[in-house]
């Protein structure tokens, strides 16, 4: 019998239990470790933040399905790894601590003969002065819960233009090593079709302001596409997108400081600067959990397994933006040191970044760190959970299912307005999601034929779908695992 | 505001019929991208 734990229920631990609970016979135990009592999808949180989605429809209660699923669902949170155990306990743990009910505040061992560590990242909200939800006209759309709360302010601010009110609204990336600009692209985009929708579109000055040294860096260093049969530069498409829809861009901004009404920056020239604004939704750094690792006689063992993120089979080695490569990149999710414990999704550490880094003339660093979004976080999930299964059922370690995001495709389908006819999206994929340079050289490292950006409504509908059928996919509907990741 | 995209380009992008037709292709085509395989790049071949 295995025990195999999983901290996080959010697409990466739930793909992940997903998969282990249908393939392992029940005399295995599959357990789910989160504080969290819904599972939501989370890309469709843009459209909770223009009020076209109730977050109930995004999410729905783990607990039961878990139940049903013969998967034990423990509501707590991780507080801190112990890979051997200690004096009192021979088997590995994590210390967690129950969030609600009769529990609430009891901490428990809760050993493991595999742990797979989703824990996603930490909204670092606090890594900028003044940036926190709700406050100083700021909002965020980064959990159902905030993006709810990004419609009553966005709500609130359309009603005051209806009456008269000129207004600024700016949106994009809260500090200067965010990421995750694709979420805050489709929110430009959604919050500009509403506006329009609304009637009050020249009452308001849409401003997109981010890290990106270009547009449509995304963090993964822009890209080459094939757009209506010509080769086009991601910055050209979104540039191209942007001026179409009378949106304005600060680049290269790394966002220090929150007043109210007021975000200040510093630029890539070194220039302090501030920009007005009536509503902003600005993505925050994104960090690790800052848990600590304890070796089995108590001592701080932290940095075997955390270097922000959980250490995994990457090539940590610091060097220069020329000599990065794809090899860098994990493949296995494993620790190195503790060859049990795997972190798929977003929860383990980048070897670098995708983008360039640039420093301002003062020194800091102004650059997108790496995004990691849904659909890599399933697919690195799954390989880990059935290198697990294979292990198992072996008797020994199997890494034989591998996933680089250096030789894996990613879509982005990035919402540009809601609406069954008169929506948009524009659907962009990409391969590999890292780029090589050595296999692509005259394409910017990616395949061209496999990277590729198109404009329309079918990108709306196929957002759509996706929302849809990842939804039945997470509820383990009948023949659930026939959609891929 | 300066257009630039074209209103044919516009009416391509927003017609249903078209669009119906497109996204097919889109579903097809990120499939293939997508569910298309991944794996390492370590390994020597």
């Amino acid at each position: 019998m295995s025990k195999i734990v999983i901290l996080g229920a959010g697409i990466s631990g739930h793909v992940a239990a997903s998969h282990l609970r249908r393939k392992l016979s029940k005399e295995h135990k599959v357990i789910v470790v989160s504080p969290n009592s819904n599972y939501q999808w989370i890309p469709s949180n843009i459209w909770v933040g223009i009020g076209r989605m109730k977050s109930k429809e995004i999410l729905f209660p783990l607990a039961p399905l878990y139940r049903k699923k013969n998967i034990t669902f423990l509501q707590a949170k991780a507080v801190s790894f112990h890979p051997e155990g200690d004096p009192k306990e021979s088997k590995p743990y994590v210390l967690s601590e129950y969030v609600v009910g009769e529990k609430k505040g009891t901490q428990e061992k809760v050993t493991y003969d595999y742990l797979i560590n989703a824990t996603g990242p930490k909204l670092n909200f606090e890594a900028t002065d003044g940036l926190i939800p709700g406050l100083n006209k700021t909002y965020s759309v980064c959990t159902y819960g905030h993006a709810d709360h990004a419609w009553h302010g966005l709500n609130e601010l359309i009603q005051e233009m209806k009456k008269g009110k000129k207004a600024k609204i700016l949106i994009g990336t809260g500090h200067a090593k965010a990421t995750c600009q694709g979420a805050a692209f489709e929110y430009i985009l959604n919050v500009e079709q509403e506006l329009r929708k609304h009637k009050v579109r020249d009452m308001a000055e849409v401003t997109w302001i981010s890290n990106e040294y270009q547009l449509g860096d995304f963090g993964m260093d822009g890209m080459l596409l094939s757009y209506k049969g010509m080769t086009m530069k991601s910055s050209e498409m979104v540039e191209m997108i942007f001026e179409d829809r009378d949106i304005k861009w600060i680049l290269g901004a790394g966002v220090d400081k929150i007043e109210d009404g007021l975000a200040h920056y510093e630029n890539l020239d070194g220039e302090h600067k501030t920009e007005s604004y009536d509503f902003a939704m600005l993505i925050p750094a994104f960090s690790g959990h800052g848990f600590k690792a304890f070796d089995k006689d108590n001592q701080d063992i932290t940095n075997k397994l955390f270097k922000g993120f959980m250490i995994v089979d990457a090539d940590y080695t610091s060097k220069p933006y020329e000599e990065w490569s794809v090899q860098d990149w994990p493949e296995t999710y494993q620790n190195p040191s503790y060859k049990n414990i795997f972190a798929p999704g977003i929860a383990f550490a980048p070897p670098h970044a995708i983008s360039k880094p640039r420093k301002s003339k003062n020194g800091t660093d102004i650059s997108p760190a790496p995004p990691r979004t849904g659909m890599p976080s399933g697919i690195t999930a799954k390989l880990v959970a059935d290198n697990i299964i294979d292990s198992i059922k072996k008797g020994k370690e199997s890494l034989e299912h591998k996933g680089s995001l250096g030789n894996m495709g990613a879509a982005c389908i990035a919402s540009a307005g809601y609406g069954l006819t008169q929506g948009s999206g524009v659907s962009i994929t990409t391969y590999p999601i890292i780029p090589d340079y050595h296999k692509y050289p005259k394409s910017q490292g990616r395949q061209l034929g496999k990277t590729f950006g198109e404009i329309g409504l079918a990108g709306h509908w196929l957002k759509l779908a996706l929302h849809y059928a990842f939804i039945y996919k997470a509820k383990m509907k009948p023949f659930w695992w026939l959609i891929p990741e | 505001m300066t257009e630039r995209i074209s209103k044919s380009q516009r009416f391509k992008m927003m017609n249903p019929i078209i669009q119906f037709f497109k996204f097919i292709y889109l579903s097809i085509k990120i499939m293939i991208v997508v569910a298309g395989g991944h794996g390492g790049t370590r390994e020597v071949k």
